[in-house]
């Protein structure tokens, strides 16, 4: 299972890099959003360390949406599903191989997300550094299962990406809400109650939606149109 | 294909009707006044079994939906549509009284609460559910799809109320609280409003379920007969 995951990470990957605009589409959509969120602001106004936050998770969603719909279209429009279906491995290793693929790309984004964030919205992430870290990596996680798993879904529809979109959004609050808690403290803002339980919180989310996806996939990812 | 009959359903849904209606008299003869909030806060008796009957609207989505996946029978994701839509009615008639309420009690339309945060999340997740009805495949396709998501989006639930509990919250603890709560003659007529829509609420149910199984009857005979009239 592993290995069909491993290779499928890296080939889309390959793909996305080099042979396509998906990853560009979504850096430029996540850096649209960063800069016109700046506009709200008045001139010589610092726009807070919550609302940075806020906004460099909202463009990292939509980053995800982006990703997940390229790194699944991969398959479709060659019509090589069937192909995927037929190796000799458990459906279970596609869920796995996107969902690590796309954990990659949106990490890539975020490398320029964040310092858009801080100079667009003249913010200083140096406080908690390794809470910080820590919770790109497991918030990161959730968007990867989450979207692996609903990416799947709305595959062969016309609206794919609106339909992602509101399906995944709604499920990501809880998680959005504990990154968005955590990089305000990374961006200065006092966290009284410290960082640990959000931490611990986006820990939860990311196990019960790894379970879900690895059981779940397979009713999804199917051969039928 | 089972076509569901439930005889009763017709006896259910004017029981409930008939239970909500007498609900009306506890409310406004024998529960007192709140002291704080005066007369708006009557409003609870409506907001709030509105709110358990949504949760539990919910739940069932959940649990037929993985039924329907285990055993692959479609009346299960018939059911959990029924349920869905109900679900999504009842929250949205809980979010528009919770929000006169507030907006008398607490000065706002709306704030970032876990109970209301938590309502409004399924709301969206819950429309979202429904839409998939308009899915552009086949009806096998469809229900895995909606069965999936119907899983999904009950396992959000508990971490949306946890992660707004761990945010922020102003909402008022009804029954859970030990200082404080609800009065002896107030708790009564909540129970019952909440009895009464629990009635009606399974009226509901077993009458929107029929309602699809007939649709689907339907679309399968005028199928059948278009399919005699192409031979003949």
């Amino acid at each position: 299972m592993m290995r069909l995951a491993l290779a499928m990470a890296l080939k889309d990957v390959r793909l996305t890099l080099f042979r396509s605009a998906g990853l560009v589409q979504a850096l430029l959509l996540g850096l649209l959003l960063v800069f016109m969120f700046s506009l709200s602001q008045k001139a010589g106004e610092r726009v807070s360390a919550q609302t940075a936050a806020t906004i460099f998770w909202l463009a990292s969603s939509f980053c995800q949406v982006l990703v997940f719909n390229a790194v699944y279209a991969y398959e479709e429009t060659a019509g090589q599903r069937l192909g995927l279906l037929l190796a000799p491995a458990p459906t279970a290793a596609v869920w796995l191989g996107k969902a690590m693929a796309g954990f990659v790309l949106v990490f890539l984004s975020q490398l320029v997300f964040l310092p858009a964030t801080a100079v667009f919205l003249a913010q200083e992430p140096s406080h908690c550094l390794a809470e910080g870290l820590a919770m790109l990596v497991l918030a990161d996680t959730g968007l990867a299962a989450l979207g692996s798993l609903l990416g799947a879904l709305a595959q062969g529809q016309a609206a794919r990406e609106s339909l992602l979109s509101l399906l995944v959004f709604p499920l990501l609050v809880p998680l959005l809400l504990s990154a968005i808690s955590v990089f305000a403290a990374v961006f200065g803002d006092a966290a009284p109650d410290g960082v640990a339980s959000w931490l611990g919180f986006a820990g939860a989310f990311d196990a019960i939606f790894l379970g879900a996806g690895l059981l779940l996939f397979r009713f999804i990812y199917t051969g039928e149109e | 294909m089972r076509v569901s009959r439930f005889p009763w359903t017709p006896a259910l849904l004017a029981a409930g009707a008939g239970l909500l209606a007498a609900s009306q008299w506890l409310v406004f003869a024998y529960a007192p006044v709140e002291e704080v909030m005066g007369p708006i806060q009557k409003i609870f008796y409506i907001h709030l079994p509105l709110a358990w009957w949504g949760l539990v609207s919910f739940f069932v989505v959940f649990v037929c939906s993985i039924a329907c996946l285990a055993k692959k029978d479609p009346a299960y994701d018939r059911t959990a549509r029924a349920a869905a839509e109900i679900g999504v009615l009842f929250t949205t008639l809980c979010l528009a009284t919770g929000m006169i309420w507030g907006r008398r009690a607490w000065g706002v339309w709306w704030t970032w609460d876990p109970r209301l945060s938590t309502a409004l999340v399924m709301w969206f997740v819950y429309v979202a559910y429904l839409i998939l009805e308009s899915l552009g495949t086949s009806p096998e396709r469809r229900r895995l799809v909606r069965s999936t998501v119907g899983i999904v989006a009950f396992l959000d639930v508990p971490l949306v109320f946890l992660s707004a509990r761990m945010w922020r919250s102003i909402h008022p603890a009804v029954f859970a609280s030990e200082s404080g709560g609800l009065e002896p003659e107030m708790k009564l007529a909540a129970i019952f409003c909440t009895l009464a829509m629990g009635v009606f609420w399974l009226g509901l149910l077993l009458f929107r379920k029929t309602q699809l199984d007939q649709a689907l009857h339907i679309d399968r005979l005028l199928f059948r007969l278009e399919e005699r009239g192409e031979k003949q």
